[in-house]
C-alpha cells in the first residue's frame, strides 16, 4: 500500500513541480509501499509506449480545395501580375514619348484630291489624243479607198 | 523546441495572411500526431484519415480566432476532439466496438506487445483512452488537456487514474512482469 499523501501518477507523467518532487523522492526512499507503487505506474506508463505510431496513410494537403483558391482580387497581389503592371506601363510610356509627329488628315485629302484631278486629266488627255489619232486614220484610209 | 515554436508562430502568421503553402508546412509537422491520436480514439484508418482532413480544413478556416498561437498544439488538439466526438456520437446507435486483435501471451515481441497495448486502450471508455492518449503519446500537461476537452484538471485527472489503473489490469494478463 502506498501512502494516499503522494500522487505517484502525477510524479511518473511529470506534473509535479521541482519542490513536490523532491519531497516526493526523499518520502520513497524511505517508504517501501511507495516505491512499488511507482514502479508499478512506470511499467504500466512504459508498456504504454510499446504502441507503434502509424504513418500518415497519404499526405494532408489542401492547395486544389476550393476553399484554398484564391479570391478574384488576389491575382492583382502577385508579384508576376505587378511585373507585368509595370512592363505594360513602361511599353505605354516608350509609345507615347516616341509617338510620330500629329497627321493633318485635311491636307492629305487635300493632296490626294490633287492627284486624282491630275490623273484624270492626264487619262483625259490621252483619251483625246488616242480619238485624235484614229479619227486622222479613219479618214486617211477613207481617202486611199476613194482614189 | 523553442526554435520549433518560434518557426510554428511564424508559419501560423503567415497563413492567416492567406499563405497556402506555409499553412501546408504547418500541417506536414501535425498531422502524424493528429492522425495517430485520432486513429487511437476511433480505431479506424480510414476514419482517422476523414478526421484528420476535416480537423486541418477547420483550423484553417478558424484561424483568425486563434487567440494565442503559442496554444497552438492545444487549440488543434481542441478540434481534433470535438471532430472525433462528433463521429463517435453518430457511431454509438450503431454499437460499434473497438477491433479486438488476437490473443497475447507472456514474452511478447515489439509487435505483439503493441498490439496488445492496443487492446488494451480498446477496452477503455473513449473519454480514459482519449485522456491517455492526450497525457501518455501527445505529452499534454493537465492544463492543456483540460482545455483541449473543455472540462476541469479534476475530470482529466480522474478519467486518466482510472484509465492507468484499468490498463495495469489488463496489461498484467499479457506481460507477467507488470
Amino acid at each position: 500500500m502506498s501512502c494516499e499523501k503522494y500522487d505517484w501518477k502525477a510524479y511518473a507523467l511529470g506534473e509535479l513541480a521541482a519542490n513536490e518532487r523532491r519531497e516526493a523522492e526523499g518520502h520513497a526512499a524511505t517508504c517501501e509501499g511507495c516505491r512499488g507503487e511507482l514502479a508499478h505506474v512506470r511499467l504500466t506508463i512504459d508498456t504504454l509506449s510499446a504502441l507503434r505510431e502509424e504513418e500518415v496513410p497519404r499526405r494532408i494537403a489542401f492547395v486544389s480545395d476550393k476553399v484554398f483558391e484564391p479570391r478574384w482580387w488576389d491575382v492583382f497581389l502577385r508579384p508576376s501580375f505587378a511585373a507585368a503592371l509595370v512592363l505594360a506601363a513602361a511599353i505605354l510610356m516608350h509609345g507615347y514619348l516616341t509617338r510620330p509627329p500629329a497627321v493633318d488628315s485635311a491636307a492629305i485629302q487635300a493632296q490626294v484630291n490633287q492627284a486624282v484631278t491630275r490623273a484624270v486629266a492626264n487619262v483625259e488627255r490621252q483619251n483625246a489624243d488616242l480619238e485624235g489619232q484614229v479619227t486622222l486614220l479613219y479618214a486617211t484610209q477613207t481617202g486611199i479607198r476613194r482614189q | 523546441m523553442i526554435f520549433r515554436e518560434v518557426e510554428d508562430r511564424d508559419l501560423i502568421a503567415k497563413a492567416r495572411k492567406g499563405d497556402v503553402e506555409a499553412y501546408n508546412l504547418l500541417v506536414s509537422r501535425w498531422e502524424k500526431r493528429v492522425f495517430n491520436y485520432l486513429l487511437r480514439l476511433v480505431s479506424n484508418r480510414e476514419d482517422a484519415m476523414d478526421v484528420s482532413q476535416e480537423v486541418f480544413l477547420k483550423a484553417y478556416q478558424s484561424l483568425p480566432k486563434l487567440d494565442d498561437v503559442e496554444r497552438f498544439g492545444a487549440w488543434l488538439f481542441r478540434i481534433a476532439h470535438n471532430e472525433a466526438f462528433s463521429l463517435l456520437r453518430r457511431r454509438k446507435p450503431e454499437g460499434e466496438m473497438p477491433v479486438e486483435r488476437g490473443n497475447q501471451g507472456r514474452g511478447l515481441l515489439p509487435i505483439e506487445l503493441s498490439l496488445a497495448v492496443e487492446k488494451a486502450l480498446g477496452r477503455l471508455t473513449d473519454e480514459q483512452r482519449e485522456a491517455v492518449l492526450l497525457k501518455v503519446y501527445q505529452g499534454f500537461k493537465f492544463e492543456e488537456m483540460a482545455e483541449i476537452l473543455s472540462c476541469p484538471v479534476s475530470t482529466v485527472k480522474s478519467r486518466l487514474y482510472t484509465a492507468l489503473d484499468l490498463l495495469k489490469a489488463t496489461l498484467c494478463e499479457v506481460n507477467h512482469e507488470l
